[in-house]
């Protein structure tokens, strides 16, 4: 009776072995219930409703797999620990594989001999150098055969590498071709995993033929899903998906809202720009450090006091910096009319320049051309606390009765604004270097803020791209505004419809 | 018992000091206070000398308090701690020395804790000088604390590329174009960490710590906003207001200077004690920072205070 | 020179040697190159103490500091953008005997004459330093605004208004369940429904009222006025609490230098 028991016990130890033995390259399709172990995983049911498509709104060589999850998923056996996915690969591709693997090897090869000749080079022109003595000659003769050896093989070496390379781009041309040896010419292999509970897959690949990930457009495509339990062995597949074909869309539908702005913003700033230069009178409304700009100007010329200008430190192809220079050409025109010494400490050479020609003109449009000297713009230095310390000093020299800082500026803010304050001059600032504002806010007299220096170079300038620009952000903000408005109704009503016009696929 | 005898004068010491040196902060600000009011002037340099003592004091005789980490902060952490071991973190180091006091203690913090989450990191930087400070991090933290973490296969260190925000438009989709090899010269592709890296969207991860240009900023708008993949902030205390519009959309957690640096180690510290012993700056950093507030808000109530007497005397002339 | 101000530079000097020393000392257990190191740490200190000391009034250590400062890092940033740019980026990319003498790993298949274009690009932006070919660097600089113009635009359209206007879609009554729910569970926490349904107020109105005041068509009079005094309120809050964030940040760095100070020079903490 024991002996009957030990032997079926062992036979069925053998048939357990005999069947795991018997699994080849990929695991078999399916387990059957009868071949069961003696814990007894049950096959899980399968995924349900398999669907394979070409992924929307990317530039090609992916594919999206979505299905239902077995119902041995978080229910039922809740056996299922993952899943497989699995795409049907023509045998072909390993010969592709192989041809990409000497092309890998060739180019090592070639690069190690590269590499290689010169050094061999060198040390056979310092052994020639070098004493003759034991095994000199040896040496000697070793570099000079291995530096030929190696000058024979690199042009083969390159002329294969040619050829892997012709190989290769035939090879990858005839991908679609192979794919339609299905089922006969390929065997599935697994490309991923999604854990238990997921439902879709992306099975991506990449663009550039040359990679060993790249996945061809235009090829069909056949997909499994495989629910997997914790013993690996124990799996159902699903039913196959495809043929699926995958290719790049010309537009990305899920960025229409930022198409739609873009388009939007750019009518609006060429509409208004347009009706700037056709003479239209755009309102702007004054700005209240603009307006104190005139007042501070005969402040200072009645305490015949000179008035500092501080560019900033931004570049000429600042945006802060193109305004404050709109911005100079009045308060220079002012200053020459009112016969004021004006005072530009300059921290950018090319800023210098622009500035000098815009002080010189406005002093010609004042009709005061011999009141202007080379010395009223001047560099200084390039280096920020260095530019800041001159600037001080002619603060605290000249003791200017008005101080103006319009421009980009950065942590010596509030050095200059405070010592501007010790010396008692009126201080106007505008910069669009939001840490900046609370320094010069704090310390100045009036403050622009962000926007409002662009704003008050264009109310100053008035030139049609300035005004034309400022117009179409007014519209832009109102329509900000209502958006926001009509937002903030949906998602209280719950309206989803709205919400969603504003998402923008990543 | 001689250890202990020995030690219980230096404790009494410690809690002298800082008696006294609040003792002297208070009694010069009440100081300062009376003069005001008596419309004296106060050199600014005993305004300066009082911050020194503000900040000294507490670095010589050690004030520490509690923190509880802020919801902003909260997120971050409890992102990091529940990704699964393994998962694909990026951790950018884009900062100089001048935001180092601030930004590093978030930084060793962040990098431990990832570590001690067996996460895989990949460390990078878009500034030039943030590269040395990378490079000591990793002699700190990675090599000193994890000796048993593995270059290429549990972290990686690509290094500094010059580009600025365009290496972000290139890594978005290909990391090899932009870090073809590590800092070492090893060829990516023969890391396993980057064995199924290919882009950023390969990430679990991105957290980006640094407070200039390039920075947060850029990584929002180039990275965050164009893959699927939450994106964590570490700034210096003063970019982060400009920030906050981008949380909780499209940043997933702010650390904010310090503070946020403070915030980030107490949770660290009260989910795993046993990393307490490796340091903890930005907590030992709240201590002088707190009572220089302080000083600071009394200053700015004297001040205040002052203003409007003379104002009122003023009127009254 | 007066006499006066020579002794105290020589005192000055003769404290830092000092220092030098006794630091040298303390590390000559621990370090190989500890007189290097000694220094190292003392000129530092040397060089914080010399920054600091404007704080008193000008004199010539702070003078030295601040001109060694602005040309090391004159001549770090002009190396770095030489090895960085030019021999971390381009050479690589083109040359491979290039990249073996400045000892970078090349990197095969990547050429592409287009790499050349940049080179072009870079000299002519470099001739902008002639006063007769200056005018040659107005295209390359055309190059680059046009193109940070262009990939911008998309993106700060993207990112900072479509992502900001949505993120203002706010619900204004936060997990409602009735006035009886509201104050019976009211509370102040930071978590409570009180305070995110004012937050998401705060959000939406100062949203609102802080364009109102950056709209430059109509005159802030009547209840446009209004708003935009609301919105201006919101701006000063706001500007404060980045003031008070920058403070901060100033503190911190400050509270760093001085722990080097304390730990690694004079060694008075641990």
């Amino acid at each position: 009776m024991k002996c009957r028991s030990l032997i079926a016990f062992l036979l069925v130890l053998c048939a357990f072995t005999l069947t795991g033995a018997q699994e080849g390259i990929g695991p078999p399709d399916s387990i059957s219930a009868d071949s069961t172990r003696g814990d007894s995983i049950l096959p899980p049911a399968p995924v349900g409703n398999l669907k394979a498509w070409d992924t929307d709104d990317d530039h090609g060589h992916s594919v999206t797999l979505e299905w239902e999850i077995s119902s041995d998923d978080g229910a039922g056996q809740n056996s299922v620990l993952s899943y497989e996915i699995f795409r049907w690969t023509p045998f072909f591709m390993d010969t592709l594989k192989g041809i990409r693997n000497s092309l890998a090897q060739t180019e090592a090869y070639i690069a190690e001999l590269q590499a290689f000749l010169p050094r061999a080079k060198k040390r056979l022109k310092v052994h020639r150098k070098g004493e003759p003595g034991v095994g000199f000659a040896d040496s000697v003769a070793f570099y000079v055969d291995t530096i030929a050896a190696s000058e024979r093989w690199l042009p083969l070496h390159k002329d294969r590498l040619g050829q892997l390379r012709r190989e290769r781009a035939q090879a990858i041309d005839m991908i679609p071709q192979a794919h339609k040896s299905y089922p006969e010419q390929g065997e599935w292999r697994k490309v991923g995993t999604a854990l238990s509970g997921q439902t879709s897959y992306v099975d991506a690949g990449v663009k550039e033929k040359v990679s060993g990930d790249y996945l061809a457009d235009h090829a069909d495509y056949y997909y499994r899903v495989d629910a997997v339990t914790a013993d690996s062995t124990i799996r159902t597949s699903s039913e196959i998906a495809g043929p699926v074909q995958s290719y790049g869309q010309f537009f990305n539908t899920g960025r229409i809202p930022v198409f739609v702005a873009v388009i939007v913003f750019t009518f609006l700033t060429v509409f208004f720009v347009t009706k700037a230069r056709r003479g239209a009178d755009l309102y702007v409304r004054p700005l209240a450090g603009i307006e104190a700009v005139d007042d501070a100007i005969g402040r200072a010329t009645e305490m015949g006091k000179p008035i500092l200008y501080v560019l900033g430190l931004g570049t000429a192809a600042d945006i802060g910096t193109i305004a404050s220079f709109t911005i100079l050409g009045r308060v220079a025109k002012r200053v020459a009319e009112y016969q004021t010494k004006l005072i530009v400490p300059c921290y950018d050479p090319i800023v210098m320049t622009v500035a000098q020609e815009i002080v010189k003109s406005a002093y010609l449009d004042a009709g005061r051309p011999d009141d202007y000297y080379e010395d009223i713009v001047y560099f200084v230095t390039q280096s920020q606390f260095a530019y800041v310390a001159a600037v001080n000093g002619t603060m605290l020299r000249e003791l200017p009765a008005t101080n103006m800082y319009m421009g980009v500026f950065f942590a010596e803010s509030l050095i200059l604004a405070e010592t501007g304050a010790l010396a008692g001059s009126i201080q106007i600032a505008g910069t669009d270097q939001v840490a900046q504002l609370p320094f010069f806010i704090v310390a100045c007299d009036y403050t622009l803020i962000g926007e409002e220096l662009y704003a008050a170079s264009a109310y100053l300038g008035r030139e049609p791209i300035l005004l034309g620009s400022l117009k179409a952000q007014d519209y832009a903000k109102a329509a900000v505004m209502v958006l926001a408005l009509l937002g903030l109704i949906a998602v209280n009503l719950d309206w989803t419809a709205f919400t969603d016009l504003f998402v923008v696929a990543k | 018992m001689s250890d202990v005898a020995f030690r219980i004068p230096l404790v009494v010491l410690s809690d002298i000091g800082r008696v006294i040196s609040l003792m002297f902060i208070g009694a010069g600000l009440l100081w300062i206070l009376v003069r005001s009011l008596r419309a004296k002037e106060v050199d600014r340099r005993i305004v300066f000398l009082f911050i020194f003592i503000a900040v000294a004091a507490p670095i010589l005789f050690p004030i520490t308090f509690q923190e509880r980490a802020t919801l902003i902060v909260r997120r971050l952490f409890d992102k990091v701690e529940s990704l699964p071991a393994g998962s694909r973190v990026l951790l950018a180091f884009d900062f100089d020395p001048a935001m180092a006091p601030e930004v590093q203690p978030m930084a060793d913090a962040i990098s431990r804790h990832c570590l001690t989450k067996g996460h895989k990191v990949v460390f990078m930087t878009l500034w030039a000088t943030g590269q040395a400070l990378l490079t000591q991090s990793l002699e700190r933290v990675v090599k000193g604390e994890f000796p048993e973490k593995l270059d290429g296969v549990d972290y990686i260190n690509l290094g500094f590329k010059a580009g600025n925000e365009n290496v972000l438009n290139i890594i978005v989709t290909d990391f090899r174009m932009m870090f073809p090899t590590d800092v070492n010269g090893v060829p990516l592709d023969s890391t396993s960490i980057f064995d199924d890296i290919r882009s950023c969207k390969d990430l679990d991860l991105i957290i980006s710590m640094g407070g200039g240009k390039p920075g947060i900023k850029e990584w929002v708008l180039y990275v965050g906003d164009r893959v699927n993949v939450p994106l964590g902030a570490g700034v210096a205390a003063v970019v982060a207001p400009q920030l906050y519009p981008y949380y909780p959309k499209q940043l997933l957690g702010l650390l904010g200077g310090v503070k946020g640096a403070a915030e980030y180690e107490s949770e660290l510290v009260r989910q795993y004690p046993h990393l307490e012993e490796r340091g903890t700056p930005g907590l030992r950093m709240m201590g002088p920072q707190t009572l220089a507030h302080m000083v600071i808000m009394a200053f700015i109530v004297i001040g205040n205070i002052s203003y409007f007497i003379s104002r009122r005397r003023e009127r009254k002339r | 020179m007066r006499r006066s101000t020579i002794i105290v530079m020589a005192a000055i000097f003769g404290l830092f040697i000092l220092t030098w020393i006794l630091r040298s000392t303390s590390l000559a257990s621990v370090q190989e190159h500890y007189l290097i190191g000694g220094f190292k740490v003392t000129f530092s200190a040397f060089l914080t103490l010399a920054i600091l000391s404007f704080l008193y009034k000008d004199n010539p250590f702070y003078k030295f500091a601040e001109h060694l400062f602005v040309g090391i890092s004159a001549a770090f940033w002009m190396s770095m953008g030489f090895w960085t740019t030019i021999v971390g980026n381009l050479i690589p990319r083109l040359s491979r005997s290039l990249s073996e003498f400045f000892q970078v790993p090349y990197q095969p298949g990547s050429y592409n004459f287009v790499y050349f274009i940049p080179v072009i690009l870079g000299i002519m932006l470099l001739m902008r330093l002639s006063s007769k070919y200056g005018w040659f660097a107005r295209w390359p600089l055309a190059f680059i605004v046009g193109t940070f113009a262009g990939l911008n635009f998309v993106r700060y359209l993207r990112s900072d208004f479509i992502e900001q206007v949505s993120a203002t879609f706010v619900p204004l009554l936060v997990n409602w369940q009735g006035v009886e729910h509201f104050f019976s569970n009211f509370s102040l926490s930071a978590s409570g429904q009180f305070v995110a349904i004012v937050g998401n107020w705060v959000i939406f109105l100062g949203v609102i009222c802080g364009i109102i005041y950056f709209f430059f068509s109509k005159e802030h009079k009547g209840a446009f006025g209004t708003a935009s005094r609301v919105g201006i309120w919101i701006l000063m809050i706001t500007f404060g609490a980045s003031f008070g964030y920058t403070v901060m940040g100033r503190i911190s760095l400050l509270v760093g230098r001085i722990t080097f100070l304390f730990r690694d020079w004079l060694g008075l903490i641990s």
